[in-house]
C-alpha cells in the first residue's frame, strides 16, 4: 500500500479516533475528578473514614486496567459505558489523593485565624482550605489527565474506538505504520493537554497563593545561594 | 465586663488551667503573662471556645459564652494570633472584611469600613488594599491582622503573642500602636505574652500566671514595687534587662543602639521604603563618620520633599538629644515633657551613639527595682 493511498484510507478515521479518545479523556477526567473532590471533601470532614477508604481506594488502583475492563465487560457489555465506568474510576485515586493531602496540610494557623474569626466549618473549606489546595488539586489533575490518555488506549480492547484501535490493529497485522499513527498522536495529546492544564492552574490558583510560592522558593533559593 | 468563674481545663487527666476566678472591666487592658506552659494561652482561648472548658464558666456580660453559637460568638470577639496568620489567597482588604462577609454586610460598607480601618494604622487604602499578605513586611501583615479583628467593632479583642514572632524595632512600634488603638476605641483587650517587658508597656493590669493558677493580678506599677510570689520576682528578674541601680544610670546604659538610620546623600524614596521596613515614622541622619546630623520625618517628606531629592535638605536638627554622660533622668523627662516618640543620645565628639524611648526607661525602672535581680 503506497503511503498515499495509506493516508486516503486512514486519514478521517484517524481524526474520528482521535476525538473519540479525547472524549474518553476529558469526560473521565472531569466525572473522577469531581467525584474525587467531593470525596476528599469528605474524608477530611470526617478524617476516620478515610483511614477505610483510602486503602480500598489504593487496592482498587493497584489492579490493571487491562483485568477491571475485563471484568466490567462481564457486567456491563462490550459498551462505550464500561470504558467510562472504568476510567473514571481510575481518575479519581490521583485527584483525591493529592486535594485530600492539599487539604489536610493547609497550615494550621490559617485553619485556627478562620475559625477564630467566626467561620463555620463549611466555610472554613470555601474560603481558606480549597483556595490554598488549588495547586495541590491541580498536581492531581495533571497526573490523571497524563495517565488517562495512556490508558484510553485500551477502549479499543472492547471495540470502542480511540487511538487504541490503530495501535492494536497494527500490533495484529504487524504494521509499525498503523502503531505510530495510534502512539504518535497520544503521545502529543498528553504533552498537549499538560501544557493546556499548566496555564490553567496559573490561571485558577489565586494571585496571593502564586505570590506567597515565589517569595517563598526566592527565599529558600536565596538561602542556598549563602 | 467579662468574668472567669472557676475556669477549669486538662489535657489528658492533667490540670491545666485550675478554678481560673478572674474579673475583667470594659476598657481593660489586661495581659496575661507567664512562662510557657502555664496555662495562658488555654485561658485566653476558652473564652472564644476556641477550647472548650471542662468546669466552671465564663461570662460575658453577665452571659456565659456556653450559651452562644460558638461561630456567633468568635465573630463578636475579634481575634489576634501569633503567626499573624492572613489568608494568603486574599487580598489585604478581602483579609480585613473576612467577619463582616461572615455577617453578611454589603460590598459597599465593607469597603467603607476597610477604608476607615487602614486610615486608622495609617496605611493608605489605594496603595494597599489590593496587595496579597505575601507583599507586606511583617509589621504591615500583623497591623492587618489586628485590623482583621476590629473589623466589625468588637468590644473585646483577644491577642495570642501576636508580636512575638517580629523584629525588635517594629515590635516596638506595633506595642505603641495597639496601646493606642485600644484607647482611643476603647475596647476591652486580653493579650497573652511571655514577654515581662511587654506586659509592662501595654497593661492596666498584668496577671501572672503559674502552673494554670493566677498568682498575681495588679497594675504593672504595683506587681513591680511588690511582687506576690518569689516566682514573680524571678520571673521578672530573668526577663528585664539587668543595669545598675537607677541613681547611677547615664543615658549611655539604658539607650537602645540598634536604631534605623540613613546617611544625607540618599533620596526620599529610600527613606520612606527605610521607614516602611522599620515601621517607624523618622529616621536618625548621620553621616559616613556617624556624626549625628539631625532627623528627617515622614511629615516633612510628605509636606516638603519631591521624589529623587536627598534628604540632606529635609534635616531637622531641632530633635531633643542628650550626651552619652547625662544623667538618664534628663533623657525621662524630656520624653515626658515634650511628648516625644525618643530622645537621641550622641557622644561628646557628636557621634550617634542611640536612642532612648519609653521602652526604654521602663525596662531601666523595672530592673533597678530588683537590684541585680
Amino acid at each position: 500500500m503506497s503511503l498515499q493511498h495509506f493516508m486516503d484510507t486512514y486519514a478521517l478515521k484517524l481524526l474520528q479516533a482521535i476525538f473519540v479518545h479525547l472524549g474518553y479523556v476529558v469526560l473521565c477526567v472531569a466525572i473522577g475528578s469531581a467525584i474525587a473532590l467531593v470525596l476528599a471533601v469528605l474524608l477530611t470532614r470526617i478524617p476516620r473514614f478515610s483511614k477505610l477508604i483510602m486503602p480500598f481506594l489504593s487496592i482498587l488502583q493497584t489492579i490493571p486496567g487491562i483485568v477491571f475492563i475485563g471484568i466490567l465487560y462481564l457486567y456491563t457489555g462490550m459498551r462505550p459505558i464500561t470504558v467510562m465506568i472504568a476510567l473514571s474510576v481510575y481518575a479519581i485515586f490521583p485527584v483525591l489523593k493529592n486535594a485530600y493531602s492539599g487539604i489536610l496540610h493547609v497550615d494550621e494557623k490559617y485553619k485556627e485565624a478562620a475559625k477564630g474569626c467566626g467561620m463555620s466549618s463549611w466555610q472554613t473549606l470555601f474560603y481558606v482550605e480549597l483556595p490554598l489546595a488549588t495547586p495541590s488539586i491541580f498536581t492531581g489533575i495533571r497526573m490523571t489527565v497524563i495517565y488517562l490518555v495512556s490508558w484510553t488506549v485500551l477502549a479499543a480492547m472492547i471495540g470502542q474506538g480511540g487511538l487504541g484501535e490503530f495501535i492494536y490493529r497494527g500490533v495484529g497485522t504487524n504494521d509499525n505504520r498503523l502503531i505510530l499513527m495510534g502512539a504518535v498522536p497520544a503521545a502529543v495529546m498528553a504533552i498537549g493537554l499538560g501544557a493546556l492544564l499548566d496555564k490553567l492552574q496559573k490561571k485558577l490558583t489565586p494571585r496571593g497563593i502564586r505570590l506567597q510560592e515565589q517569595s517563598e522558593s526566592g527565599q529558600s533559593s536565596g538561602k542556598g545561594g549563602i | 465586663m467579662i468574668e472567669y468563674r472557676n475556669v477549669t481545663k486538662s489535657y489528658g487527666g492533667s490540670p491545666v488551667v485550675k478554678e481560673i476566678c478572674l474579673t475583667i472591666e470594659k476598657g481593660e487592658f489586661v495581659v496575661l503573662v507567664g512562662p510557657s506552659g502555664c496555662g495562658k494561652t488555654t485561658t485566653l482561648k476558652m473564652l472564644n471556645r476556641l477550647i472548650p472548658m471542662d468546669g466552671g464558666d465564663i461570662l460575658i456580660n453577665g452571659k456565659s459564652v456556653k450559651e452562644q453559637n460558638p461561630e456567633i460568638l468568635r465573630r463578636n470577639i475579634g481575634y489576634v494570633i501569633q503567626q499573624i496568620g492572613l489568608f494568603p489567597n486574599m487580598t489585604v482588604e478581602q483579609n480585613i472584611t473576612v467577619v463582616p462577609r461572615m455577617m453578611k454586610w454589603d460590598k459597599e460598607r465593607r469597603r467603607k469600613r476597610a477604608r476607615e480601618l487602614m486610615e486608622l494604622v495609617d496605611m493608605d487604602y489605594d496603595t494597599y488594599a489590593n496587595k496579597y499578605p505575601s507583599e507586606l513586611s511583617g509589621g504591615q501583615q500583623q497591623r492587618i491582622g489586628v485590623l482583621r479583628a476590629l473589623a466589625v467593632d468588637p468590644p473585646v479583642i483577644l491577642m495570642d503573642e501576636p508580636f512575638s514572632a517580629l523584629d525588635p524595632i517594629t515590635r516596638d512600634s506595633l506595642q505603641d500602636e495597639i496601646k493606642r488603638l485600644q484607647k482611643q476605641l476603647n475596647k476591652t483587650v486580653i493579650f497573652v505574652t511571655h514577654d515581662m517587658n511587654e506586659a509592662i508597656k501595654l497593661a492596666d493590669r498584668i496577671v501572672f500566671m503559674y502552673d494554670g493558677k493566677i498568682l498575681q493580678a495588679a497594675p504593672p506599677e504595683e506587681m513591680l514595687r511588690s511582687p506576690a510570689d518569689g516566682i514573680i520576682r524571678e520571673f521578672m528578674g530573668k526577663h528585664v534587662q539587668k543595669i545598675r541601680m537607677e541613681d547611677e544610670l547615664n543615658c549611655s546604659d539604658i539607650m537602645r543602639t540598634r536604631i534605623a538610620t540613613i546617611s544625607p546623600q540618599r533620596k526620599t524614596l529610600e527613606c520612606v521604603e527605610l521607614m516602611s521596613q522599620y515601621e517607624v515614622n523618622s529616621l536618625v541622619v548621620v553621616d559616613d563618620n556617624k556624626n549625628y546630623l539631625g532627623i528627617v520625618t515622614i511629615e516633612d517628606i510628605r509636606d516638603h520633599g519631591e521624589a529623587g531629592q536627598p534628604v540632606e535638605a529635609l534635616i531637622r536638627t531641632d530633635a531633643p538629644c542628650v550626651g552619652t554622660g547625662q544623667h538618664a533622668r534628663d533623657a525621662f523627662r524630656i520624653l515626658v515633657e515634650k511628648k516625644a516618640d525618643y530622645v537621641v543620645v550622641v557622644t561628646p565628639e557628636n557621634r550617634l551613639a542611640g536612642i532612648v524611648t519609653k521602652s526604654s526607661i521602663s525596662k531601666a525602672m523595672a530592673s533597678a527595682l530588683w537590684g541585680e535581680g
